[in-house]
């Protein structure tokens, strides 16, 4: 018991001190940056990293460090806009499917397969394409091409617990459908839920990097982990720390959020509510 | 043959048995008897080596003949367990649902026990796995070989597990609740077969059951455990004759009997229920758009009431629609035809298993104050304060003998009975008439099984209430019904007085379901 508790802390405390890293640095990049993030210098072009210089310069000169910490916030915040939507959506959209089932959850399954047809990039391109480019279209674009995942996730735990004996006995009460579902229901689904929030969580960063990284994302000056790389690739051998630095920070988020997540997962089952059987 | 000398087995800190002694000889049927918790199944899986590894060994020996399985709470070497699991000791689980692979035919599961044991030649191999299906009562036994185990029944799929257990000719079988999941009538064939099993091969059995009824009838001896430790064995006869220890009399006296049956006043004359002339169907295929529509007839003209004050009982082995039935006159499957009426509002239901009734995201207090809010929710008329709703929670927590820092606990940091009772609660604090009861002790502990019944009892005079009590355990319909309804394949074949029932059946079906226990 004793030693799978520090286990479990382990994943809470790490996750959350990575991230706890990632928001402070993004959340002090709005007052203070050791550099201004557009400030060109011509005679420090793609200097190496140095104490001067903690991630070196690109390739106009401007300091990459001060330009990480803007793109932290951005993309955390995309990412996370990205995912106040499709969840939402997925879990109004599941809840109501999965629950009343009949005609009108066959028709939103079928569109939704016809959604996960398509790679959820592409979809989001399509989307950025009738829209144009620009921050706030890329959160749209991205929000409804990942809602599909959560519609499945959610509808199917709806389906799995409709019947379970303890929501019967509420229909016997007499509690009203919407109580059911999202008093009664919701809350059990937490932990299954959770697990899908953070992984979308780190999709939306991943595709976030991945749009800007093709150009129709946030749009240059403005720092985007994603857009910064997309602006190495060309000097890869040249100032492999352009790419790195930017790379590294993805990697570092989506570790510590995916930690983060599952401490808070095994946290919540440790407490009781959602014990098995 | 087997000697199992002070084991103690903990689990984090805490005693799960507790330096217990026994042996078994050969052929003998020693059965270990004790609630849930008491330590019966890890005592089994210590033996076997099979127990996880957060269980902690602290001590003792395990003896197989001169081979040690177990010694100063050392493990044998994992060699040696292989050559005795399965080829001198074989182990029968309670789910034989979950026991078997659902992806591999039977016959084939059966025979990799041969292969992995013995070196019978391939070619005799389906010969042996079909004579040992006849052994145990499987007819047709080429034709099972290739079947899957969703096709079988659950009796069948326990022969099974029982034939893949013997197949190998072991001098010990070890059952841990091997009946527990079957129906009555099976589950006597199983206990039958067992007993012939084992004595026409010579081979011992540790037979760990919960029922004390079962222990009784097929073992010669009787462990009684409690709380990790063997408070009282010996010959089956003088335990359940003249008990010694204060444990094991409380265990006996606890076990449902026909014998002493208080007499109650007789109920009231108005109806709380009346139902004429029930068909219910069943939907297959779930609610998906391109699945059939075909509609099962599961009800057949079913007819009966229910006075005020009366629990009328009704019995019947499992799939025979008891549940349908149910749920039909509670409204929550519309597919009938036939006449449902209520005098009463609000009636609720008791469902069997504590660990699933309840939202395990929701404190006890919030589970005991929503239907007061849903009842405030559906009658314009009806007004609560958030303070009469409280009370009215913490009363019910008192009716139900629950301590009032209940309240504020989740159901996951209770124990079984005391979820049933926060179950009961919630089903009587609107104050209903009428209460279906869908077997509410059966997944309970014998002690505590006989304090819910007692409460549901003293409920029932205290707030003037009606039960529709579904059971499959006879004696427990014996102890709590007024009346009695004998149901098989969605009919009632009998209908009638409790004494009168179980005096003098009518009907053939009737006298079979009592004979069996």
């Amino acid at each position: 018991m004793k030693i799978r508790g520090i286990l479990k802390n382990k994943y809470l405390l790490t996750g959350a001190g990575m991230t706890f890293i990632i928001l402070f640095a993004a959340l002090l990049s709005v007052f203070w940056t050791p550099y201004s993030t557009t400030a060109m210098s011509i005679s420090e072009r793609f200097a190496a990293p140095s104490p001067r210089h903690l991630f070196g310069t690109d390739n106009f000169g401007r300091d990459i460090f001060s330009r990480v910490m803007c793109g932290i916030g951005s993309t955390v915040l995309i990412s996370f806009m990205i995912v106040a939507i499709s969840a939402t959506a997925g879990i109004l959209i599941g809840a109501f499917t999965g629950y009343f089932g009949g005609i009108l959850d066959e028709i939103v399954m079928r569109i939704t397969d016809a959604i996960n047809g398509f790679p959820s990039i592409l979809l989001a391109l399509v989307v950025i394409s009738i829209l144009g480019p620009g921050r706030h279209n890329l959160i749209v674009s991205l929000g409804i091409a990942f809602v599909p995942s959560y519609v499945r996730i959610v509808r199917g735990e709806f389906i799995r617990l409709r019947d379970a004996d303890y929501i019967m006995r509420a229909k016997l009460m007499g509690v009203s459908k919407l109580r059911i579902l999202f008093v009664h229901i919701l809350p059990n689904i937490f932990s299954t839920f959770w697990v899908s929030v953070m992984i979308g969580f780190n999709n939306g960063i991943l595709a976030e990097s991945g749009m800007s990284y093709l150009g129709i994302g946030v749009q240059p000056p403005d720092a985007t982990l994603g857009n910064m790389l997309s602006d190495a690739q060309g000097y890869l051998t040249r100032a492999p720390w352009y790419a790195i630095a930017p790379g590294l920070t993805i990697v570092w988020i989506v570790l510590g959020f995916s930690i983060f997540s599952e401490g808070v997962r095994r946290e919540a089952e440790r407490k009781g509510q959602y014990d098995k059987g | 043959m087997i000697r199992v000398k002070n084991l103690t087995v903990s689990f984090g800190g805490k005693t799960a048995v507790n330096g217990i002694d026994f042996e078994i000889n050969k052929g003998e049927i020693v059965g270990v008897v004790g609630e849930s918790g008491s330590g019966k199944s890890v005592t089994a899986l210590s033996i076997m080596g099979l127990l996880s590894d957060e269980a902690d060994i602290c001590g003792g020996d395990v003896y197989f003949e001169e081979t040690a399985l177990l010694e100063n709470g050392r493990k044998a070497e994992d060699s040696v367990y292989r050559t005795f699991r399965g080829n001198m000791i074989s182990m029968i689980f309670q789910e034989p649902m979950t026991s078997l692979n659902p992806t591999k035919r039977v016959g084939a599961q059966v025979a990799e026990m041969l292969r992995l044991h013995t070196d019978t030649h391939k070619d005799e191999i389906r010969g042996r796995v079909c004579e040992t299906f006849l052994s145990v009562g499987l007819k047709d036994p080429d034709e099972l070989y290739d079947k899957y185990p969703h096709e079988l029944s659950g009796g069948m799929r326990q022969r099974v597990m029982i034939a893949m257990g013997i197949i190998c000719k072991p001098a010990l079988i070890i059952a841990d609740e091997p009946t527990t999941a079957l129906d009555v009538t099976v589950q006597n064939q199983i206990i039958a077969l067992l007993k012939r099993i084992c004595s026409e091969n010579t081979i011992g059995l540790l037979f760990i059951t919960h029922d004390l009824n079962l222990a009784k009838r097929i073992c010669n001896r009787v462990l009684v455990m409690k709380d990790g430790i063997i408070v009282e064995q010996g010959a089956t006869k003088d335990i359940f004759e003249d008990p010694r220890n204060e444990y094991t009399k409380r265990l006996i006296e606890a076990v449902p009997s026909r014998i002493h049956k208080k007499d109650r006043g007789k109920p009231g004359k108005e109806n709380v229920l009346s139902v004429s002339e029930l068909n219910v169907f069943y939907r297959d295929g779930g609610n998906s758009l391109f699945s059939g529509k075909s509609l099962r007839h599961i009800i057949k003209d079913v007819s009966f009431e229910i006075k005020r004050g009366e629990i009328l009982g009704l019995v019947g082995e499992s799939g025979c629609g008891k549940t349908t039935l149910s749920k039909a006159v509670l409204g929550l499957n519309k597919n009938y035809t036939g006449k449902v009426e209520h005098f009463s509002e609000y009636p609720q239901m008791i469902f069997q298993d504590p660990y699933s009734s309840l939202n395990p995201t929701k404190t006890v207090g919030w589970l005991l104050m929503e239907p007061l809010r849903a009842k405030a929710d559906q009658k314009p008329g009806v007004r609560y304060s958030a303070e009469d709703i409280r009370s009215a929670a913490y009363d019910m927590l008192k009716k139900v003998e629950l301590s009032e820092d209940t309240f504020r606990k989740y159901p996951a940091q209770l124990s079984g009975g005391q979820r049933q009772r926060v179950s009961i609660g919630q089903a009587l604090i609107t104050h209903p008439s009428l209460v279906i009861a869908d077997e509410p002790v059966s997944a309970l502990d014998v002690t505590i099984q006989a304090q819910i019944m007692e409460l549901m009892l003293k409920l029932k005079e205290d707030m003037a209430l009606s039960y529709l009590f579904i059971s499959h355990d006879i004696n427990v319909v014996y102890q709590m019904c007024d009346r009695i309804m004998v149901m098989k394949s969605g009919e009632i074949v009998e209908t009638g007085d409790t004494r009168e029932i179980y005096e003098s059946p009518r009907e053939e079906y009737t006298r079979l379901l009592l004979a069996e226990s």
